[in-house]
C-alpha cells in the first residue's frame, strides 16, 4: 500500500516536472546518419526538456521547411545542410543567433567553414551541427578474394580502375565500384567534384557568378567514371540511382566508392562483418581532395522556445554531446576538444579529419536550383556525360542552362 | 385550418416564389463547396499569377510579366510536348486494350464477374502506391523484369529498364494501361450494356455483320459514354505527375517532365510561386479547351437519346 502510494506521489511529481518541461520540434534529414538521432535520444533521456524529431527526406528538406515556414508550420529548429543557410538567412527566415554565439567559450574553436556559412552580412543564424566529408572506401575483403593487398590504399584513379577490374572479374554481383549516377546532385557533388577540385579546377568560378563545368580536368573525370562503367565494374542499378541507394557499399559486394565520414559511423556500428579501409579521395592528377560538408543548426525565427534550443545546443556542443556524435561517424564540430572527443574511437575517423584541410564547400544561393535539384543542370549532366552518348552535348547543354540561371537569379 | 382558408388565393403565387428560393438554398451547400475550394482558388491563382511570388519573401506586381517569360520558356514547351505525346499514346494504349475488355466482359459467360473483378482490381490501388510497386518490379539488381527477361534468354545481361528513355518510357505506359484500364472498361461496359438487346437482334435479323453491326449500331450508341471515358482518360494524362516523379525522377536527363511535374519544379524547387501560378492557369486553358473540342467532336449535347 505505501509502495503504491510512493509511485503515485512520484508519478504525480515526474508528471509536473514533464508538464513544466518543454519540447522542441526539430527537423533531420534522412541520409546523415544516427548521430543527432543518438544525441536527441541521450538527451530526451537525460534532460527535462524533449526533443520531438522529425525525420524529412533529404532531397525534399528545403521544400518542405520553405513550405511551412509560409504556411506557419514551421519547426522551433532545424538541421539544414549548410550549403542552404545563406540562403535562408537571406530570406529573412532565420533567428539571429550572434550575441548568443559570440559568449559561448569555445565559439572561436567551432568548424569555420559552417560558421562562414553560417553568417550572411556579419550576424550568425547557422552553428555548426555535425561536419561531414567525402571519402574514399574499398572492402579489404574483396580486396583479399581479387588477390590484391587489403592494407595498401589506392593512390590514383588508374590504380582504382585496374583493382575495380579485378574484383568485377570475381563475377556474380560482386562490382568493383559505385555511385548514384541517376539524377542524384547532392551525392555526386559530394563525390565526383573532389576529382577536379584535387587537379586545382572547380565547376564554378569563385565569386559563383561564372558557371566553369567545361575544364579539361572535368573531361578527364568523366572519361574515368565512363571507363569504369564501359568495363562494367559499376551496376546496372547505379543510372537509374537517384540517391536513394547511395550507401550500396554496405551490402559488401561493393569493392570501392567514394562515401561519406557519416558512413563510417553506420558500418561500424550496423554493419560490423563489413571490413573496409578508408582514404582520400584521389583527385584526377593523384592529388587529393574532399567535400566539407554536414549541417548546420538553424532556429525557425520568432520560435517561443529560444532557451530551450540554445540549451539543446549546448548539450550537443558539450564534451558528452560530442562524443556521441562522433562515435556515429559525426566529425566533432569543437576543434578545441577535437582530439580528446575522438580518442579510444574508430581510428578511421581520422580519415574523415584529415580531409578537412583540403576540403571544399561551394557557396551559392542557387545550390538548390544549380546542383541539389534532380531535375538541375548539375544532376542532369552527370547522368548524360556518363551514361549518355553525346558527352560533347552534356557538357555544353549543363554549362550554358547553369550560366542562364546564374542570370536569371542576379 | 381556418387560417389557410383564407389564405388560399395568394397561395399559388407566393409557393411558386418560394419554389424558386427553395431551389437555391437546396443547392447551396453545392455552391458553397465549388466556390470555396475550385472558384476562389482559381481566382486566388490569378492574382498570384501576376506576381513575382517567391516561397519566401515578400511578392511583387509584375503584371503580365509571368505569361511573356511563359511563351519564350523552352523547359516549359519541352514539357508540354513530352505531356502531349505521352497522353496520346496512353490513351491510345488505354482504348485498345479497355474497349475489347469490356466487349469481353459484357457478354454473359462462366465466371465473367472474376474477369470484371480482376481486371478492375488495379485500379483500386492508389497511383502512387502503384507506381512504387512497379518501381520494385523494374529494378534491375532486385526487381521482377530485367532478372526473369535474363533467364528467359531474352537479354543478355540484365537490362536497367528506368535508365534509357524508351525502356522507361514503355514501362511507365505498361503501369499505367494496367492501372487506368479497368476503370476505362467499367465505363464502356456500362455504355455497352445501355444498348437495347433488340437493336442487336433486329439488326442481325436485317443480315448485318458483325463488324457492321459494331460500326453502325454499337459505336454511334456508345458516343456519350465514350467521350465520358475520352474525356476522363485524356484530362488525367494531362495531369500527370506520380509516376514520373517516383518511378523515373523526370526521367533519364530530364526527358520525362509532365507539365504539372514542371509547374512543381518551378514552385517547389526553384520557389517560384508567381511563375508556376501562371503555369497553372495556362493548363486549365488548355485542359478546357481540349474538353471542349472533345465534346465537339464526339456530337454531345446536340441531341437527347
Amino acid at each position: 500500500m505505501l509502495k503504491r502510494l510512493l509511485a503515485t506521489t512520484l508519478a504525480y511529481g515526474l508528471g509536473l516536472s514533464v508538464a513544466s518541461a518543454e519540447t522542441i520540434s526539430m527537423w533531420v534529414r534522412t541520409g546523415i546518419g544516427d548521430s543527432f538521432k543518438e544525441v536527441v535520444k541521450a538527451y530526451n533521456a537525460a534532460g527535462e526538456d524533449k526533443v520531438e524529431l522529425t525525420e524529412v527526406p533529404f532531397s525534399e528538406l528545403v521544400q518542405k521547411y520553405a513550405t511551412a515556414i509560409a504556411g506557419g508550420q514551421a519547426p522551433d529548429a532545424l538541421s539544414l545542410d549548410l550549403i542552404y543557410t545563406p540562403a535562408f538567412a537571406a530570406a529573412g527566415q532565420l533567428e539571429d543567433l550572434s550575441e548568443w554565439a559570440k559568449s559561448l567559450p569555445y565559439f572561436s574553436s567551432l568548424s569555420p567553414s559552417h560558421v562562414k556559412l553560417g553568417t550572411y552580412e556579419d550576424k550568425i543564424y547557422g552553428l555548426p551541427l555535425s561536419v561531414e566529408t567525402s571519402i574514399f572506401a574499398w572492402n579489404k575483403e574483396l580486396y583479399r578474394k581479387a588477390g590484391l593487398d587489403p592494407e595498401k590504399a589506392p593512390k590514383t584513379w588508374g590504380e582504382i580502375t585496374a583493382n575495380a577490374e579485378k574484383i568485377r572479374a570475381l563475377g556474380g554481383d560482386t562490382y568493383g565500384f559505385y555511385f548514384s549516377g541517376g539524377g542524384c546532385g547532392g551525392c555526386m557533388i559530394f563525390t565526383f567534384t573532389p576529382l577536379v577540385w584535387g587537379a586545382g579546377a572547380d565547376i564554378l568560378s569563385p565569386d559563383s557568378k561564372k558557371a566553369t563545368l567545361d575544364t579539361p580536368e572535368m573531361r578527364k573525370a568523366v572519361d574515368i567514371y565512363r571507363n569504369l562503367v564501359a568495363k562494367d565494374t559499376v551496376p546496372a542499378g547505379s543510372a537509374s540511382d537517384n540517391g536513394v541507394n547511395f550507401l550500396t557499399f554496405t551490402n559488401g559486394k561493393i569493392g570501392q566508392q567514394s562515401i561519406g565520414a557519416f558512413a563510417i559511423g553506420t558500418l561500424v556500428t550496423q554493419h560490423p562483418e563489413i571490413d573496409f579501409g578508408v582514404t582520400l579521395i584521389p583527385g584526377v592528377d593523384g592529388k587529393p581532395s574532399s567535400f566539407a560538408g554536414g549541417d548546420n543548426f538553424v532556429v525557425t525565427k520568432g520560435t517561443p522556445k529560444l532557451e530551450a534550443v540554445k540549451k539543446f545546443l549546448e548539450f550537443t556542443y558539450s564534451m558528452e554531446g560530442q562524443k556521441i556524435m562522433a562515435k556515429y561517424g559525426s566529425l566533432p564540430t569543437r576543434g578545441d576538444i577535437a582530439g580528446e572527443v575522438l580518442e579510444g574511437l574508430d581510428p578511421r575517423l581520422k580519415v574523415g579529419i584529415e580531409a578537412i584541410a583540403v576540403a571544399k564547400t561551394p557557396y551559392t544561393l542557387q545550390f538548390n536550383d544549380l546542383i541539389n535539384s534532380s531535375n538541375g543542370p548539375w544532376a542532369t549532366f552527370i547522368n548524360a556525360a556518363i551514361y549518355g552518348d553525346d558527352v560533347d552535348g552534356a557538357f555544353s547543354n549543363a554549362q550554358s542552362e547553369m550560366q542562364s540561371i546564374i542570370d536569371a537569379g542576379q | 385550418m381556418t387560417m389557410s382558408g383564407i389564405a388560399f388565393p395568394s397561395l399559388h403565387h407566393r409557393k411558386r416564389k418560394r419554389s424558386g428560393w427553395r431551389g437555391l438554398l437546396y443547392i447551396a451547400p453545392a455552391m458553397a463547396l465549388v466556390t470555396v475550394f475550385f472558384v476562389l482558388p482559381v481566382l486566388f491563382t490569378v492574382w498570384m499569377s501576376l506576381h513575382k511570388w517567391p516561397l519566401l519573401g515578400k511578392p511583387a506586381w509584375i503584371g503580365f510579366g509571368n505569361y511573356v517569360r511563359m511563351v519564350s520558356d523552352a523547359r516549359f514547351m519541352a514539357a508540354l510536348g513530352f505531356t502531349a505525346h505521352y497522353t496520346i499514346i496512353v490513351t491510345i494504349a488505354i482504348f485498345a486494350l479497355a474497349f475489347p475488355l469490356a466487349m469481353f466482359v459484357e457478354k454473359p459467360r462462366p465466371l465473367v464477374s472474376a474477369y470484371r473483378t480482376i481486371i478492375f482490381l488495379p485500379v483500386v490501388v492508389g497511383l502512387a502506391s502503384a507506381s512504387l510497386l512497379w518501381v520494385w518490379l523494374a529494378n534491375v539488381d532486385s526487381g521482377l523484369f530485367a532478372p526473369l527477361m535474363q533467364r528467359l534468354g531474352l537479354t543478355n545481361g540484365r537490362i536497367n529498364l528506368l535508365a534509357d528513355f524508351d525502356t522507361a518510357f514503355l514501362t511507365i505506359i505498361v503501369m499505367v494501361v494496367w492501372k487506368i484500364a479497368g476503370f476505362t472498361m467499367i465505363i464502356l461496359l456500362t455504355g455497352l450494356q445501355a444498348i437495347p438487346a433488340e437493336l442487336t437482334e433486329a439488326a442481325r435479323i436485317d443480315g448485318a455483320r458483325r463488324w457492321q453491326r459494331f460500326r453502325y449500331l454499337t459505336l454511334p450508341l456508345m458516343r456519350r459514354t465514350m467521350a465520358l471515358a475520352l474525356i476522363l482518360s485524356v484530362t488525367g494524362s494531362i495531369l500527370a505527375f506520380d509516376q514520373f516523379y517516383i518511378m523515373t525522377s523526370g526521367g533519364p536527363q530530364n526527358r520525362m517532365i509532365s507539365v504539372v511535374y514542371y509547374i512543381f519544379n518551378q514552385s517547389f524547387v526553384s520557389f517560384n510561386l508567381g511563375y508556376g501560378a501562371a503555369l497553372s492557369i495556362a493548363l486549365l486553358a488548355i485542359l478546357v479547351t481540349i474538353s471542349i473540342f472533345q465534346l465537339w467532336l464526339l456530337n454531345v449535347g446536340d441531341e437527347r437519346p
